[in-house]
């Protein structure tokens, strides 16, 4: 035998189904720190599991779980670990049909809290010492993995390359999410110490995301972007096409007008840098802006009805002296010692800021991190649907990870077992789709309270709306807004973001039929993501049945100067689209007026 | 006669305390140091022993050996009687005129300036127990004449029954020696108290105190009214605890009985100041922060008393009209800073004991 053939010592002798006599291990129980996404089992009735509406409101295709397997669940369990946060490991997530439920896996012993508490310092505070650098240079890794996939031309590669690439793309976003969670975790640690210190020295901790308002995003410049694109659509005379016409069928007939070539290439050009994002989270299913730039073009038209535009500018201006006026009202009622170590901790924390890096790292994680992933794997699909595989490239959305993995690297003689289940499979997540508006928010045992922070301000799972749900059905389709059979007269939710507002409700459950609100409205929601931001521009108001102070709503609203109540558990339920309501965003209660 | 039987405070220092007492000593050094005290001048110890004609020691020997000598208020009535009778010799009238002249001068306040004509024992301190409060003081003096009557009558002061039965017990001569006499600017006191640096109830190092009252402090240290109350954190300046007190009376000027012989005496408190804290926060963190300092100078805990000036922006409006170490706990085994360790804010140590709650962070 040459020296440089490849040698095999066989394993076949060894080969077993089981671990153990009597043992055979299940699907997916390894590779996780705490626990893979599952189905519901009985067992879950033990404790809260609350429905992630905010990331992903419109269920999960198969290929989309792997995706969630590495971000809600193995790339939080794993940053939690690492990063040695005492009380939770993380969260782990459970589907109901195909929507998704999250949980909190809770440290229960004392030596473990300790033990994680010991090392939680050595790793956090040297990056919040340089916060800067750290996150630089974790921005410059993710930027640079996005400019070596972005360059592919996937269509020109040979079927080996085109494979490496699809699980180079799973790999990169399995790393992705790693840093979005270790990343998170130690903001956490910096904003948490802040509340912590705040209601030690007499202030309320809710308060602290308002200290650290004010500050620019991506997506804040890419809303600026939207806006001037809709000017000059005016200035140019294309708005009518934009106004009148679907989204997919708009280009041409802007393209038939005089200026209308020049205004294309400007939305092209606002594309390259600004339409890499999806429109919900670890959605294989989602396209992205550059794919198809609806959701751009329908923002570009809801901002066409205000023709005043929207001067970001003053909202800023007006957004940073509110912050100031809160921090200077902060200041006043401590002294002291307590004085300088509130400075000091409002320093750390802009250094180092939560609330900014919450909507900042969307636009290098959440909303693009699967964007390879999809763009591969539908070049793969179209690929197999030429060679008569499967009927469409969409089809591969509906096969699992491991699935696709084995049928690859193999013999491919398994495609026509795995096409026939597609069907099937499309049609269980259209029926789960539909049943995604009346899904209850909450299952499981609804604790008193939710001791996890992050819980409360960022999922609103304060006491009041943990109460309100308990008071309730459950907060299903036979919600306490019907209970008692009165109707609810005035809800009451946790006030964030200032101002009173009247107007008209309009309640939208998914971000997909956003483009509906129109200019003047109370916009009624679940909860609201990235996705959610430009309608700010155009409402009056904003209600949201999840959420505490440093949910997206209430950063968003604090940044455009509109009233903002947000854990109201009701809201959507209560309220119909065409009520008259009134929001104070001051005392945090909606009033149903008629 | 001595030719330094009258120090202005501005050259006292610590050294003197032998001749001025460790009192004015360490107001001098203190206002050589810098500190905002009221200006005045020290009649020196040896003064007293000086002047009283040999005939008046004899009659007060006699006194003091009498059999009825055991009758103490009869005793202390006797022997004040005859040292307010012995005539002030002309060379003292002088130099007590000169350095008064010179307090006017400083102070730029001429003949409206008034005085505090205090008792400064050079032993008090020494003796382990706490004089204060039981040696004259006398306050709202004006008149240089009124003065050298009132330094009269702090010597005779040694002569209260409280003092004699002090020295009685502790078995030293019952003459009264080693008096000096300081007289110092009156501060016009709007708000006026005591800073103790630790807690004199419980001894916690941790804890300042300050008790304060509105007008004159007499009425604080004296023990007329319940004043106010507050326990500061030494580490932070945090106020941990404010207690209203029944302030009921205050000490200031009567003006009564005329300008020249106006003095300070106890009054009804008006019923709208009676219901008002007499310090605002700031002024109580400052007055625990300069007393906090002064510890750290003198090594030991400090019973500090202080007014705050009418009329004067803060933090000049206070004054550090004496201190001394605190009596009561010194001598007994410290008690340590009861409060948890410094809390800068260090976001590790915050998230882990604030807000994760991990045991024992």
């Amino acid at each position: 035998m040459p020296a440089d053939s490849p040698r095999v010592f066989p394993v076949d002798e060894f080969v077993r189904d089981e671990l153990y006599p009597g043992y055979r291990q299940a699907f997916g129980s390894q590779p996780f720190v705490a626990g893979p996404v599952r189905p519901f089992s009985k067992a879950d009735n033990a404790r809260y599991w609350l429905r992630d509406s905010l990331h992903f409101s419109e269920g999960m295709v198969p290929a989309s779980i792997a995706l969630l397997d590495d971000a809600q669940t193995w790339g939080a369990q794993l940053g939690a670990e690492i990063v040695g946060v005492p009380p939770t490991r993380g969260s782990v997530n459970r589907l109901a049909g195909t929507h998704v439920y999250i949980g909190t896996i809770d440290v229960d012993t004392d030596w473990q809290m300790q033990s994680r508490a010991a090392r939680f310092g050595e790793y956090v505070s040297p990056i919040l010492a340089d916060f800067d650098r750290y996150w630089g240079m974790r921005a410059a890794e993710l930027q640079a993995a996005y400019d070596h996939f972005d360059a592919l031309d996937l269509t020109s590669m040979d079927p080996g390359q085109l494979w490496t690439t699809v699980k180079d793309a799973y790999a990169f976003h399995r790393r992705a999410w790693f840093i979005h969670f270790e990343v998170m975790y130690v903001l956490t640690a910096n904003y948490l110490a802040f509340y912590g210190l705040a209601e030690e020295i007499g202030l309320a901790g809710s308060q602290v995301s308002g200290f650290l308002a004010g500050e620019q995003t991506f997506y804040g410049r890419t809303d600026e972007e939207l806006w001037k694109l809709a000017a000059h659509a005016r200035e140019l005379g294309v708005s009518e096409p934009l106004l009148r016409q679907a989204p997919r069928s708009v280009r041409a007939n802007i393209e038939a007008l005089a200026h209308g070539k020049t205004w294309w290439r400007e939305l092209e050009e606002f594309l390259a840098t600004f339409g890499w994002r999806t429109e919900e989270t670890c959605r294989i299913d989602t396209p992205s802006w550059i794919e198809d730039p609806s959701p751009a073009l329908e923002r570009i038209a809801s901002f066409l009805a205000r023709p005043a535009g929207f001067d970001f500018d003053a909202a800023r201006a007006a957004a940073i002296a509110e912050r100031d006026a809160r921090i200077d009202d902060a200041r006043r009622a401590v002294n002291g010692d307590d004085l300088a170590r509130f400075d000091q901790a409002l320093a750390s924390n802009r250094a180092a800021n939560f609330a900014w890096w919450n909507e900042e790292h969307n636009y290098l994680i959440d909303r693009r991190a699967a964007i390879p992933v999809r763009l591969a794997t539908l070049e793969l699909g179209a690929r197999l649907s030429d060679a008569g595989r499967i009927s469409r490239p969409e089809d591969l959305f509906f096969l699992f990870k491991p699935e696709l993995f084995e049928v690859m690297e193999s013999d491919g003689t398994a495609w026509a077992n795995l096409a026939a289940l597609v069907p099937d499979r499309r049609a269980y997540f259209e029926h789960w789709r539909e049943r995604g508006p009346s899904l209850p928010t909450m299952l499981g045992t609804i604790p008193l309270t939710v001791p996890d922070p992050i819980m409360i301000e960022v999922f609103g799972l304060s006491g009041h709306f943990l109460e309100t749900l308990r008071g309730g059905t459950g907060g299903g389709e036979a919600g306490p807004a019907s209970a008692g059979g009165g109707e609810i007269a005035e809800i009451r939710g946790f006030p964030a973001a200032k101002g009173v507002a009247e107007g008209v409700a309009r309640v939208i459950t998914t971000v997909g039929d956003l483009h509906t609100v129109l200019p003047g409205e109370i916009l009624v929601c679940g909860g609201t993501t990235t996705e959610w931001t430009p309608a700010f521009g155009i409402i009056a108001a904003c209600v949201c049945d999840t959420g505490g102070s440093l949910t997206h709503a209430a950063i968003v609203s604090r940044e455009y100067g509109i009233p903002c109540v947000v854990g109201t558990a009701v809201a959507t339920q209560a309220i119909k689209t065409g009520d008259r309501v009134r929001v104070d965003g001051r005392a945090g209660t909606v009033q149903v007026l008629a | 006669m001595t030719d330094e039987a009258v120090l202005d405070l501005g050259v006292i220092r610590a050294l003197h305390a032998p001749r001025v007492g460790p009192k004015m000593a360490r107001l001098g050094q203190l206002a050589s140091a810098g500190w905002r005290v009221p200006d005045g001048y020290v009649v020196t110890a040896g003064v007293l022993d000086e002047w009283l004609p040999l005939a008046a020691r004899a009659e007060l020997a006699r006194l003091l050996a009498a059999e009825k000598a055991h009758d103490l208020t009869w005793l202390a009535d006797q022997a004040r009687q005859l040292v307010e009778d012995q005539p002030l010799p002309a060379w003292l009238a002088e130099a007590v005129g000169a350095a008064h002249e010179r307090l006017r001068a400083r102070t730029g306040l001429a003949a409206v300036l008034r005085v505090a004509v205090r008792s400064s024992a050079v032993t008090e301190d020494g003796l382990g127990a706490s004089f204060a409060g039981q040696l004259g003081t006398y306050l709202g003096i004006r008149d240089p004449d009124d003065v050298l009557r009132h330094i009269r009558k702090c010597w005779a002061s040694g002569y209260t029954a409280w003092a004699l039965s002090y020295r009685m017990r502790h078995g030293l001569p019952l003459e009264s020696r080693d008096l000096a006499v300081g007289v110092m600017q009156l501060v016009d006191a709007r708000t006026a108290g005591v800073v103790f640096t630790l807690d004199p109830i419980t001894g916690d190092r941790g804890r300042l105190i300050v008790e304060a009252n509105w007008g004159f402090g007499e009425s604080v240290v004296s023990g007329q009214v319940t004043p106010d109350y507050w326990a500061v954190e030494r580490r932070s300046g945090r106020i941990l605890e404010r207690r209203e007190g029944t302030k009921d009376v205050w000490s200031v000027l009567d003006e009564t009985a005329g300008a020249a012989s106006s003095r300070v005496v106890l009054m009804p408190l008006p019923a709208e100041l009676a219901r008002v804290p007499c310090l605002s926060d700031e002024e109580v963190r400052y007055i625990c922060e300069k007393a906090a300092e002064l510890e750290e100078a003198e090594g030991v805990p400090q019973d500090v008393e202080w007014a705050i000036a009418r009329d004067l922006d803060f933090p000049d409006c206070v004054f550090f009209l004496q201190h001394r170490p605190e009596t009561t706990w010194s001598a007994a085994p410290a008690v340590p800073d009861q409060t948890p360790p410094a809390k800068a804010f260090d976001p590790v140590q915050y998230a882990l004991r604030n807000v994760f709650k991990v045991p024992g962070t």
